[in-house]
């Protein structure tokens, strides 16, 4: 559905895209700001992709020069030039035979995506990268262990973001400041203002002083290897063929569910087994774009109180049993496998999920509906803004590693959240990328086009309150546990919520933030 | 040659140095582990904090209030009681059936034996592919009987069922193996003047064969009910504990306290109820087959 901007708009909604392709086209709306209008307004990534394609030569564009230089190639050098006037203090050889060890995650991509790059790091940096990536629960144990250890083994340490309150928090990890703002220290085209503010504020920026995740201008990670949000995935032949638009409000949503859903086809789908998406992907979005409020008051005032009895709390957990008709009769057991291979197998008409699963989706190797899916932002209620949790990775250095390392440690860290980088990681593995640049470069967008949706969903994904606690696994499985139950009929929708509130609450209590 | 006669052959020193490496790996590496475990179980170790607080018996307090903990209490004895029933029960039978020299009998033995020789995880998993609701063979199967679907892993009704029966599918063999190696040690002798009395078939088993392999049946069933007991790797691999906390076990919860939620001081009190339970049953247990086997004397 490319809308030609030379058509006279039929609406107020089309008049406005209208505006905003004009303003990209005269050089006075740059692609970052047309991306956020144009997906605002409800446009699809396709169509967005299909605009800025036209419009891209001439254009004002906030991509940085590496980024806009073309494809992401893997021989491509991120060694920045010697005669560079900027870069002139900095040597991109100055820790050459140096070994480093990085503790990183061995369950999504990440890992195989840095290896394939360690020869061309060793080549550029001369410096040698050992990567060591166990499973999600070891890699928690081995880093605390790092962390807590006399000496870390590790130069690097990669933390999921959802810990960076226990890890950053805890005061493990060496300020970044001093060599970020050094140019002898970093290379003059690394762009630290590239790297998505939510990114940043979700796993990188702490206020140690006053315990506060993503306050201050105090840096101790960088959004690395990858960050990412949610999307809404839809097949674009069967909404076309019914005549529907994409959903934009859940009551859309659960209409074009009842109304595609077929023997061959569930109108839609969601993670409904007791899985760790349950509550943070699919009821959590359809709690915040209902207006919910996770928590009220802070855990240092120790009135971290849940609103997991609000009218929107088991609102949100009854639309999602409100669609089970429509969904796999086996929904309850689908977790993030299940729905990917039914997804990509046409077994699905839409679903909201980690966009980070675009890569097998428009994979059209092995995925059968990748020229007929399109996404857009997740849907919303009237007056809310479509947003979802916000995931994703920090990488930093031990304040325990070895001092003599962690300048080459840094080196290595910049190196491999370069921009070249972050467009290779995200073209090769489709890992959702933590620098704005990447979601708008023109040659990777062409390729994939769900990235402005993506990198928009990136930018304005919230950090799900409860992560700056402790207990934060262990609350999220009350979730999953009694909201499956519910999904399962073993309990409505209110008790389920009210279940997790009691549960939650003493939990809380237990960990003394409420009193 | 008694521990005395040893003594006296053997100076003090050399038996020091012949016991000595033994002794140490023992206490570094089983003995140390278990006091370190129990010195954290009375902590409030957990992620921010590098030692933990003492807390004295604060978590086996919480542990013992825990409606969490009573559930997974609740699912282990379900599971124990049930799978090694079913296994012991089985296992005799088909031990007994094996032992009529049946031609061509060595094949299936061998064949049955199988399952226990795989890993638990790789059996959870395998099932786990085998009874997916919507591409599993099992429910294709059940199916062209005109039977099903059955939910196995998704209802809570099914999914402590599915448990069950996956453990008895690997385990009975062992059962299995263990009686089948006593029926084929009993003493002919013993048949042969049963049948000079004209013992009937059924009279031979059950006066004759069944308490002969009593004791073996005891062990192994003992053996599976420990081992049924501390049973992780199949729950992992299967079902992951759900849905809806069904199929959690004890040591699933100490697993998901310890290594989930870091709630490292919980997880290690978890394990000790787990460990003193253990050795009751046990001392229960092999007491009760004790006195059998003096009452078969």
């Amino acid at each position: 559905m490319a809308q030609d901007p030379n058509t006279t708009p039929a609406n107020p909604a089309d008049d406005s895209v209208a505006d905003v392709v004009r303003g990209l086209m005269a050089g006075q709306v740059s692609r970052r700001a047309f991306i956020q209008r144009t997906t605002a307004l409800g446009l699809t990534g396709g169509a967005i992709t299909a605009i800025l394609a036209a419009c891209t030569p001439g254009t004002a564009s906030t991509a940085p020069s590496s980024a806009a230089s073309g494809a992401a190639s893997g021989a491509e050098s991120i060694a920045p030039s010697a005669s560079g006037s900027a870069g002139s203090a900095y040597d991109p050889k100055k820790y050459a035979g140096t070994k480093l060890g990085i503790l990183m995650t061995g369950d999504e991509n990440d890992h195989r995506a840095l290896g394939d790059k360690l020869a061309q790091l060793k080549d550029e940096t001369g410096i040698e990268l050992e990567i060591t990536s166990p499973a999600l629960g070891a890699l928690i144990e081995k880093t605390l262990q790092n962390l807590k250890a006399p000496k870390s083994d590790y130069e690097l340490i990669n933390y999921l973001g959802f810990l960076t309150t226990q890890q950053v928090g805890g005061g493990f990890f060496e300020q970044l400041n001093s060599y970020i703002d050094d140019p002898a220290a970093t290379a003059p085209d690394w762009d630290f203002a590239d790297f998505a503010e939510s990114n940043l504020k979700n796993v990188g920026i702490y206020d140690l002083a006053n315990k506060k995740l993503g306050e201050g201008k105090d840096i101790y990670g960088i959004p690395a290897l990858h960050s990412g949000s949610v999307v809404y995935f839809y097949r674009k032949d069967l909404f076309d063929a019914a005549g529907l638009k994409p959903a934009a409000t859940w009551d859309e949503f659960k209409a074009a569910a009842e109304k595609l859903n077929s023997a061959d086809v569930a109108g839609c789908s969601f993670i409904g087994a007791n899985d760790f998406s349950l509550a943070t992907v699919d009821w959590y979005t359809r709690f915040i774009t209902t207006g919910g409020k996770l928590m009220t008051g802070s855990p240092a005032t120790k009135d971290f109180k849940p609103n997991l009895n609000s009218p929107e709390a088991v609102g949100a957990l009854q639309m999602l049993i409100d669609v089970l008709p429509f969904a796999p009769k086996n929904v309850t057991t689908y977790g993030f496998a299940e729905n990917v291979d039914a997804f990509s197998t046409g077994k699905i008409a839409q679903m909201i999920f980690w966009s980070t699963i675009a890569g097998p989706v428009f994979n059209k190797e092995n995925s059968k509906v990748a020229d007929t899916t399109d996404v857009t932002p997740v849907p919303a209620a009237a007056g809310q803004t479509p947003r979802a949790i916000l995931g994703g990775w920090g990488t930093g250095i031990p304040k325990n590693a070895d001092p003599a390392k962690k300048p080459a440690a840094w080196h290595a860290l910049q190196w491999i959240t370069s921009k070249v980088m972050n467009n290779y990681f995200t073209e090769k593995y489709q890992i959702d990328a933590s620098r704005d640049s990447t979601y708008i470069d023109p040659t990777l967008v062409s390729q994939l086009p769900y990235l402005p949706v993506a990198g928009q969903a990136n930018a304005g994904a919230q950090t799900i309150e409860t992560s700056i606690l402790d207990d934060f696994f262990a609350l999220n499985d009350v979730m999953n546990v009694e909201f499956n139950k519910a999904l399962i009929g073993g309990q409505d929708a209110k008790t389920a919520c009210a279940n997790v509130q009691t549960q939650w609450e003493a939990m809380l209590r237990k960990a003394k933030v409420l009193t | 040659m008694g521990p005395m006669s040893a003594r006296r052959l053997l100076p003090s020193r050399d038996v020091a140095l012949l016991l000595g490496p033994c002794i140490a790996y023992l206490v570094a590496f089983s003995v140390f582990p278990l006091l370190y475990s129990l010195r954290i179980s009375f902590t409030d170790l957990g992620a921010s904090d590098a030692t933990g607080n003492w807390i004295g018996l604060q978590n086996y307090a919480d542990l013992l209030a825990d409606p969490l903990f009573w559930n997974a209490a609740g699912n282990t004895a379900i599971m124990v009681s049930a799978a090694v029933t079913i296994q012991v029960v089985l296992g005799t039978a088909l031990a007994l059936f094996f032992n009529r020299h049946l031609r061509g009998a060595w094949i299936v033995r061998g064949a049955l034996i199988l399952p226990m020789l795989l890993t638990p995880i790789v059996v959870g998993v395998m099932w786990r592919a085998l009874l997916n609701p919507d591409w599993g063979i099992v429910n294709w199967a059940i199916a062209q009987v005109g039977l099903g679907p059955i939910n196995w892993l998704g209802s809570t009704e099914w999914a402590i069922r599915t448990l069950i029966l996956v453990d008895v599918w690997q385990w009975t063999p062992f059962v299995f193996l263990i009686v089948f190696a006593r029926l084929q040690s009993l003493p002919r002798d013993v048949f042969e003047a049963a049948d000079v009395d004209g013992a009937g078939r059924l009279g031979m088993l059950t006066r004759i064969t069944l308490p002969l392999v009593l004791p073996a049946i005891a062990f192994a069933a003992i053996f599976r009910a420990i081992d049924a007991f501390r049973s992780f790797d199949l729950v992992y691999g299967l079902s992951y504990g759900g849905p809806a906390r069904s199929t959690t076990t004890l040591s699933f919860l100490a697993f998901q306290n310890g290594f989930q939620f870091q709630n490292y001081g919980y997880a290690a009190a978890t394990a000790y109820v787990m460990v003193i339970a253990l050795i009751v049953a046990t001392t229960v247990l092999l007491r009760f087959v004790h006195v059998r086997r003096a009452d078969a004397a």
